[in-house]
């Protein structure tokens, strides 16, 4: 009993940090921009198409510098969406940004299909394996993800915290004209930002290459939940984030143990309603006044 | 060290400044001085690069910056402590502060004695360093803006509206720490202001704005006695 609990604890934790990064990861470009990036479960699918389609296939599976050329690629093609979509566009009405954004999900989606075929692939042997520990046994990917996860949030708290652009990306999301004012290239900021958020999504598409089957819609569902992990958490700010999506996975996984798993995604959903209804701030709210 | 010449500025169909001609020199304190909507904040936007203008020149210490972007100037060593202030609510008044010193690099050491200066200057925000910039009263935003915009060791600082929304006691004191930025510090300074008495009497030259046309300049000692200057701006 104690080992079935801690073996779901261990890989909710670990579903909880995927979820956690989706919304870390949003949330970026949402406090730089003011707007949302529905192209981003697409994005981090490309990416793991990228990492194992390419990457891997060229590289003969060196694991390492696949995982880091995928990421420095997509965050390049997130400089240039800056520069074509969330730039120039986040002074219109949001729903063009937003559409734009629909749009280039779909680009994605197809151009997926188009680059790599549409039957699906797998990620081969990348952190294929278990591990055990005090008779608790779980994936080698779990470990792997929950380490990095940690090492990530830790890095990025740290660029934000101590580094001028880091400080400077804070600044622009509390007050543009400020920022400028403080001798602030708003804009190239605004571009960091993105370029960010998109490394993240490349990371998540490695990360979640071996856990799901690399196909169109495999991290549908996960983009969704890193969403209401955000929700959850307390919208636009990294800490909440976190705590929202390791909240998130680790109650659906510990549900499977009361209820069939087919129904995990709906724990999840309920979970997001009832914080909707009841704490809409978040478990860690930011304060604006 | 500022000039600024026939600079007209749009806001769309909007004509907001025609021909100005305006100049700092070294050592002085210009004031801007106008009704509501006369175009103050229009022009300081227009120094600062925020609004582009659609002719003219603005030229500071001999370089031409009329098309440079906001943060370059800044770089340039030209401050604007914007009406209503924009401290950053979030930051803490110490972190508010640093920001202020983002466009130059300095050394830690260097960024040490600067917080330590200005912590000299204004006690207030030693008290409160910790607070975060949206829990602060007015008054004390106003003395985190104006040390805020000193952390950058400016070349020109430019004041909106200081005294804006004020307690009269707080004004006084947003006044002093004027003067002695000029003096002390050796900072030349534009400050714009609608309380024209104030501005008149700690000016050196003063330009007066109506409907975005210069009416009047000179000597603020000479304005502060012209007749229809005290008609119109100092209520007789």
């Amino acid at each position: 009993m104690f080992a079935m609990v801690t073996q779901l604890i261990v890989s909710g934790v670990a579903t909880g940090f995927i979820y956690g990064l989706t919304a870390i990861e949003y949330t970026l470009i949402w406090n730089s921009c003011g707007l949302l990036n529905f192209a981003h479960t697409k994005t981090i699918m490309f990416s793991a198409y990228l990492f194992v389609g390419t990457f891997l296939a060229i590289m003969a599976n060196a694991y390492l510098p696949a995982v880091i050329c995928t990421i420095i690629c997509i965050a390049l093609f997130g400089v240039l969406i800056a520069l074509i979509i969330f730039i120039p566009l986040r002074n219109f009405t949001r729903l063009i940004a937003v559409m734009a954004t629909v749009m280039l999900g779909t680009v994605l989606n197809e151009g997926a299909v188009l680059i790599w075929g549409s039957a699906p692939m797998s990620a081969g042997g990348f952190l294929d394996g278990r591990v055990e520990i005090g008779g608790v046994v779980t994936s080698l990917a779990n470990i792997y993800i929950i380490v990095i996860s940690v090492l990530v949030t830790i890095g990025l708290r740290l660029f934000m915290k101590k580094t001028k652009p880091g400080r400077a990306m804070i600044c622009v999301a509390q007050d543009k004209v400020a920022a400028s004012l403080m001798g602030v290239e708003v804009k190239r900021s605004m571009a960091l930002s993105v370029a960010i958020s998109f490394a993240i999504c490349g990371l998540l598409g490695c990360l979640c290459a071996p856990l799901f089957r690399v196909q169109q819609t495999m991290v549908d569902m996960v983009g969704l939940k890193g969403f209401a992990a955000g929700v959850i958490g307390g919208f636009g700010n990294t800490t909440g984030a976190i705590a929202g999506g390791l909240l998130l996975g680790v109650v659906e996984n510990l549900a499977c143990m009361v209820v069939p798993s087919m129904y995990k995604d709906v724990i999840a959903f309920t979970l997001l309603i009832l914080f909707l209804l009841v704490k809409p701030n978040g478990l860690i709210s930011v304060k604006k006044d | 060290m500022l000039k600024i010449r026939n600079v007209n500025t749009y806001y769309g169909a909007i004509h907001a400044i025609h021909d100005i001609d305006v100049e700092v020199n070294e050592g002085e304190i210009v004031s801007v001085i106008g009704a509501n909507g006369a175009g103050k904040s229009t022009l300081m936007k227009t120094i600062m690069g925020i609004v582009k203008p659609k002719t003219g020149t603005v030229e500071f210490m001999g370089e031409d910056i009329t098309s440079a972007s906001t943060a370059k100037i800044v770089k340039n060593g030209i401050v604007y402590v914007p009406e209503g202030r924009y401290i950053f609510p979030d930051l803490s008044v110490a972190d508010n502060l640093m920001m202020g010193a983002y466009s130059q690099r300095f050394s830690a050491k260097e960024l040490n004695d600067l917080m330590e200066e200005m912590y000299e200057m204004f006690p207030r925000l030693r008290e409160r360093k910790k607070q975060l910039g949206g829990t602060l009263s007015g008054g004390e935003q106003q003395m985190l803006a104006i040390a805020r915009g000193m952390m950058s060791r400016p070349k020109l600082i430019m004041f909106d509206e200081p005294s804006l929304g004020l307690a009269p006691i707080i004004v006084s004191e947003v006044f002093d720490t004027i003067l002695k930025i000029k003096e002390e510090m050796q900072i030349p300074i534009v400050l714009v202001e609608q309380n024209a008495y104030k501005a008149l009497s700690i000016s050196n030259r003063c330009y007066i704005l109506e409907n975005g046309k210069v009416t009047l300049s000179g000597e603020s000692a000479k304005l502060i006695n012209d007749d229809n200057v005290r008609k119109a701006y100092l209520a007789g």
